[in-house]
């Protein structure tokens, strides 16, 4: 363990690893507190799975078609927000089954995903990245990037924190209120997939979902509030993000795998002790 | 002074179904009103038009002379707890403060003057020692009372009640019939039931939603018999003053 600090001290590649992951842990604990009280994970884990499309998507046309600026990071954005809204607007307007209609995107987001990248040269590497993260790899612009979008979530989840804990506790009631539910609906899935986005430079998109509920899934058993249980639920996944950093660096573990494997057992050990 | 609700010749049919029928209904002010029928008569149907939450297909709705969806801002709802989740972070003033939705400022957190209605609400209803206690530590009795002090801090002329004796046992019953009366003084006050036989002794007039809307103030006049056949508690409804057809 004292080779991980001694490392962080001289490696800029893990100062920017550990302070994305403490950025993106703001985010994942507001975003994450929504996702589990509203029941929509599994909503988000299908934008997570459609990330894979929209990177592919972009890595394939920045190769092959020299679109220097369409970065994986800003395809994912685009997939995330254009699965979050074709998601919603179906669970709105159609009268499907939502969690059907969430498989078939999951899985065509991946297969789209896995074509574009099997005709980019180099694949293999991306694939494995984009899949099971790698922290290792954020850069400086990185780290801007997150700062910006986790500034926007928060100002946002704090100027409408009213209206989305009675959007997610009794939509009915909130719209007779007066309150747009829809628009708020939409927002709350737009904030998710871009927590997504960029859990998924941590983690990874097989993992994502874990990282964004199992905090506020711990939190939830000890907080009686929303607020609060934000606050703890970041507080959580900054500490899983540290320590699973620090534990995988000196075997040269995956990173991301050991911190997903952290929260679960913590997770599991909390579901044992009485509240 | 426009009635808190007024129908006329209302039909509602979801696709070919038909779910009401040429139904007119008026609630007078400082009401206190039963709509009864069985499961699948239109009960809930009725009240989301009323709420402006459906629109119906031919018939007017005006809801404090106004149409549903801007009248409804009158009402104080009480949806049927059943469908909330009881294991949901929040405290029962959290509960409380939604109902200042539409009338507090738009951006940021509730307003010092919003905390002390919904206190107030929360003491009204009954509940004054526990207005920082989660929901989930609250029984069937007092989330209902929580709900009622939700649907109160708007200050509504009209409260609209869906099932809220559902799940309760005889005793809280009586005791939340008690606090409706109470707040009768200044509301009208619309309860719904699935329960035919249950009309309370604090009812003024029953309307009947079985396709087809029937009206019948309840009347002491076969009290006894019905005594001897229900128990205590249930008033005699007579069939007179019907509108629609049978």
């Amino acid at each position: 363990m004292t080779d991980f600090f001694n490392a962080l001290l001289h490696h800029s590649f893990l100062q920017h690893a550990l302070l994305a992951g403490l950025l993106v842990s703001i985010s994942s604990g507001i975003v994450g507190t929504y996702v589990v009280t509203r029941r929509i994970t599994y909503l988000a884990g299908g934008i997570a799975h459609c990330v894979l499309g929209g990177m592919g998507f972009a890595r394939y046309m920045q190769t092959v078609h020299d679109w220097a600026f369409f970065t994986p990071m800003f395809g994912a954005l685009l997939a995330a927000l254009l699965a979050a809204f074709i998601i919603g607007v179906v669970n709105l307007k159609a009268e499907e089954r939502i969690d059907t209609v969430i498989s078939a995107f999951w899985g065509m987001g991946m297969a789209a995903g896995i074509l574009f990248i099997s005709k980019t040269p180099g694949y293999g590497e991306d694939l494995m990245a984009y899949l099971f993260g790698n922290i290792l790899l954020v850069t400086q612009r990185d780290l801007l990037l997150i700062a910006g979008l986790d500034l926007f979530i928060a100002a946002t989840a704090f100027l409408f924190h009213k209206q989305f804990v009675a959007v997610c506790f009794d939509e009915e009631f909130a719209r007779l209120r007066g309150v747009n539910t829809q628009l708020f609906y939409f927002l709350m899935l737009a904030l998710t997939a871009l927590t997504v986005v960029l859990m998924v430079s941590i983690v990874g998109i097989v993992m994502v979902i874990v990282m964004l509920t199992l905090p506020a899934a711990i939190a939830g058993r000890f907080c009686r509030r929303m607020g609060p249980m934000m606050a703890l639920a970041a507080g959580l996944c900054a500490l899983f993000t540290f320590s699973g950093l620090a534990i995988s660096y000196q075997p040269d573990l995956p990173a991301g795998a050991t911190i997903i494997l952290l929260a679960g057992i913590i997770y599991l050990i909390t579901l044992t002790a009485r509240r | 002074m426009s009635n808190p609700i007024k129908i006329e010749n209302l039909s509602f049919s979801y696709g070919t179904l038909p779910v009401l029928e040429n139904a007119s209904l008026t609630i007078e002010e400082k009401e206190f009103v039963s709509v009864v029928g069985p499961n699948g008569g239109g009960k809930t149907t009725l009240l989301k038009i009323a709420l402006g939450l459906l629109e119906a297909q031919s018939g007017s709705v005006s809801v404090f002379g106004l149409p549903p969806q801007i009248g409804c801002k009158q009402i104080g709802y009480l949806p049927q707890y059943a469908n909330l989740d009881s294991k949901f972070p929040v405290t029962a003033l959290d509960v409380v403060l939604m109902g200042r939705l539409g009338k507090t400022r738009r951006f940021g957190l509730y307003s010092k003057s919003d905390r002390e209605t919904a206190r107030e609400k929360l003491n009204r209803v009954g509940l004054s020692d526990l207005h920082n206690r989660p929901i989930s530590a609250l029984s069937g009795g007092q989330k209902q009372r929580v709900l009622i002090a939700r649907a109160l801090v708007s200050d509504p002329k009209l409260l609209l009640l869906d099932e809220p004796t559902s799940s309760l046992d005889d005793y809280v019953e009586q005791e939340l019939f008690d606090l409706l009366q109470e707040l009768n003084d200044e509301l009208t006050i619309v309860v719904v039931s699935h329960d035919v036989a249950y009309v309370s002794k604090y009812v003024q007039k029953v309307i009947c939603v079985n396709r087809q809307v029937h009206i019948h103030p309840v009347s002491a006049v076969d009290e006894n018999i019905i005594h001897k056949m229900y128990g205590e508690h249930v008033h005699a409804v007579r069939h007179d003053q019907e509108h629609g057809h049978d």
